[in-house]
């Protein structure tokens, strides 16, 4: 599989099609996967693929403007180019998808070393990008088995609580929040040149480490994303603190799934959610 | 002084403590990890040796921290008053006591940080010895090892079924002098042996001057997603901002990875890309401070490489840099 990835790759970069590949490399523990970025073909040995490369690549794409990029593309990742082409924030043209038949990807936060498939990955199906420019198949006895569960399994139980028990609940697992930033900075879709939560004349809300300040932050995080995220779970992972971004990312999804039977990030012709507007919306939460 | 005590002890002593002392230490919060937090009873203290996520910097130089409010008569403005309630932290670590020890060097010599200095003057430090230092610790290539007792008043060490107690300062000795019992010559610790138990072990050139320009610090700065997890849970990054609010000025922890961290009003940003920005970090610890403070502003805790999203390690581009 790394070979025909590396073949791809050495193609591009020959043919000046691309003018750099993202993909891994080893990170420097020598188990991890580190992003590599390749503008000379003697470097394209470096590249890697394994359980291990869990990055959402797109990300770095906006670091790269003017330039043609090829970039190594997992489905969910995939989803969130989607999603930024839809935005106009990519030319199609601009980029090549190294599109990976993933088979899932490595919890790294779990202890105690065993090799497990990331949560995320259990609800995902199917792992082939919904756009490549070629794909890349996982050979089929590597591939790990598909779970039949329920991907709102963790937002329906959140769903039986009552307000006081739900607030209570987020209460606690936001006060672990340092306000780094990580998960802002490691979702692809959150591109705006000066985030809500830096703006200091009007300042949206507070920059304390507090209750207050770390709800506001962490809800409008999330309502921004609404019917655009795509479930990569990188903010989930990035963060330190181990707050379930994801079950926020969930419910909004889902909310978003019931009211409008709209899903991000599958279809590139689609219009984004919120500059459509359909008279049969339902409008009955305004009141 | 070295003094043998078992858990039995230290829990007993430290209830005894919680009646005038307000106690700091780790706990489990069980799958989230290792945090610092106000302890209420002795038995929730988690003595293992899992690394608290963030250091123990926090409750010295906190994340946000109220300093200056509007008087009374709604002109003048006064300092927010501080508490001078004693306290004890427990299970600080030697790389985090010793980032302790550096911030001293800043906030307490020439300028005078009342805020910071008063927390620390309210505060006794009793260590715990590192047993299992991981793959991304590196200490001892900062001057520091598993059993230093740098800007720390007491260092316990894990032995058999309880603790060795090292009392440093009078502080520590006037505390906890009285608990355990004294050791045999033979018991005592080899703390230099304990170095041994850190792999990683990196060089760091005396000046960085001359890579500055270099291409280097663009082609390692590329994975940094410019987020503050870095600089966050940094031991010895101490950069804050202003921020006022509700008739109020409270300073927050902010970091050089962001962007906004030195943009201009005029809209200027002397560090527009990450080259800038990632190279400020590793100049700052490695060459700048080294060159104001005789000691490279790193105590090799290893938390930015454990906790960085993208696997990024500063331990090894420090060492690779092409000095």
């Amino acid at each position: 599989m790394i070979d025909q990835i590396k073949t791809k790759a050495k193609e591009l970069l020959k043919t000046k099609k691309v003018d750099i590949v993202i993909g891994y490399k080893k990170a420097s523990d020598r188990i991890g996967a580190i992003p590599a970025f390749i503008d000379k073909e003697g470097d394209i040995d470096k590249l890697i693929w394994d359980g291990y490369c869990v990055y959402n690549l797109s990300n770095y794409l906006k670091d790269f403007p003017g330039k043609k990029i090829g970039i190594v593309t997992k489905g969910c990742d995939a989803k969130s180019m989607t999603v930024l082409l839809q935005e106009n924030q990519l030319k199609r043209e601009d980029i090549f998808i190294i599109g990976i038949e993933c088979s899932g990807i490595v919890d790294e936060k779990r202890k105690g070393g065993d090799i497990a498939y990331d949560e995320r990955c259990k609800g995902c199906k199917p792992a082939t990008p919904p756009i490549y420019d070629v794909l890349i198949k996982e050979e089929e006895k590597k591939q790990a088995p598909r779970l039949e569960q329920d991907p709102y399994e963790s937002v329906r139980k959140l769903e039986t609580k009552s307000i006081e028990e739900k607030f209570k609940f987020w209460q606690d697992e936001f006060s672990r929040c340092i306000r780094c930033y990580a998960c802002r900075q490691i979702c692809p879709l959150c591109y705006c040149p000066r985030c809500v939560a830096e703006q200091t004349q009007p300042a949206w809300f507070s920059k304390a480490v507090s209750v207050e300040g770390n709800f506001s932050w962490n809800v409008n995080r999330a309502m921004h994303l609404a019917g655009r995220c795509i479930d990569c779970g990188e903010c989930e992972r990035a963060c330190p603190a181990g707050i379930p971004l994801r079950d926020i990312n969930k419910k909004i999804e889902k909310d978003v799934k019931e009211l409008f039977s709209y899903e991000a990030g599958v279809d590139t012709e689609q219009k984004p959610l919120f500059s459509s507007f359909d008279k049969n919306d339902p409008e009955d939460f305004i009141k | 002084m070295q003094r043998l005590i078992t858990k039995q002890d230290l829990v007993n002593k430290l209830t005894e403590l919680l009646k005038d002392f307000e106690v700091v230490g780790p706990k489990e919060l069980s799958n989230k990890g290792i945090f610092y937090q106000v302890i209420e009873d002795a038995k929730e203290l988690y003595l293992g040796q899992d690394f608290a996520i963030e250091p123990i910097k926090k409750f010295f130089l906190e994340p946000s921290s109220w300093i200056l409010r509007h008087a009374k008569d709604d002109v003048s403005l006064e300092s927010f008053p501080q508490s001078d309630k004693k306290r004890i932290v427990i299970g600080a670590r030697p790389c985090e006591a010793k980032g302790l020890a550096l911030l001293d060097k800043l906030f307490d010599s020439e300028y005078k940080d009342d805020f910071y200095i008063n927390n620390r003057k309210r505060t006794i430090v009793v260590g715990l010895a590192c047993a299992k230092p991981d793959m991304s610790c590196f200490c001892t290539s900062m001057q520091g090892s598993p059993a230093e007792t740098s800007g720390m008043d007491a260092l316990i060490f894990e032995s058999g079924d309880g603790f060795i107690i090292e009392l440093v300062t009078d502080k520590a000795k006037h505390i906890l002098g009285s608990i355990g019992e004294d050791i045999k010559e033979d018991q005592k610790l080899n703390k230099d042996k304990m170095k041994a138990l850190v792999k990683k072990v990196i060089k760091t050139p005396e000046s960085l001057d001359k890579v500055f320009e270099s291409d280097y610090w663009d082609e390692v700065s590329r994975p940094c997603i410019s987020c503050g997890v870095c600089t966050f849970l940094c031991p010895t990054c101490h950069c804050f901002d202003l921020v006022d609010e509700e008739k109020k000025r409270m300073r927050c922890y902010d970091g050089c990875s962001f962007p906004d961290f030195t943009l201009e009003a005029s809209g200027v940003n002397p560090r527009p890309t990450k080259k800038e920005r990632y190279r400020q970090r590793v100049f700052h610890k490695f060459d700048y401070f080294k060159k104001n403070f005789g000691e490279n502003l790193c105590v090799g805790c290893g938390r930015c490489i454990r906790h960085c999203p993208v696997k990024i390690d500063i331990a090894d581009i420090v060492d690779k840099a092409p000095i």
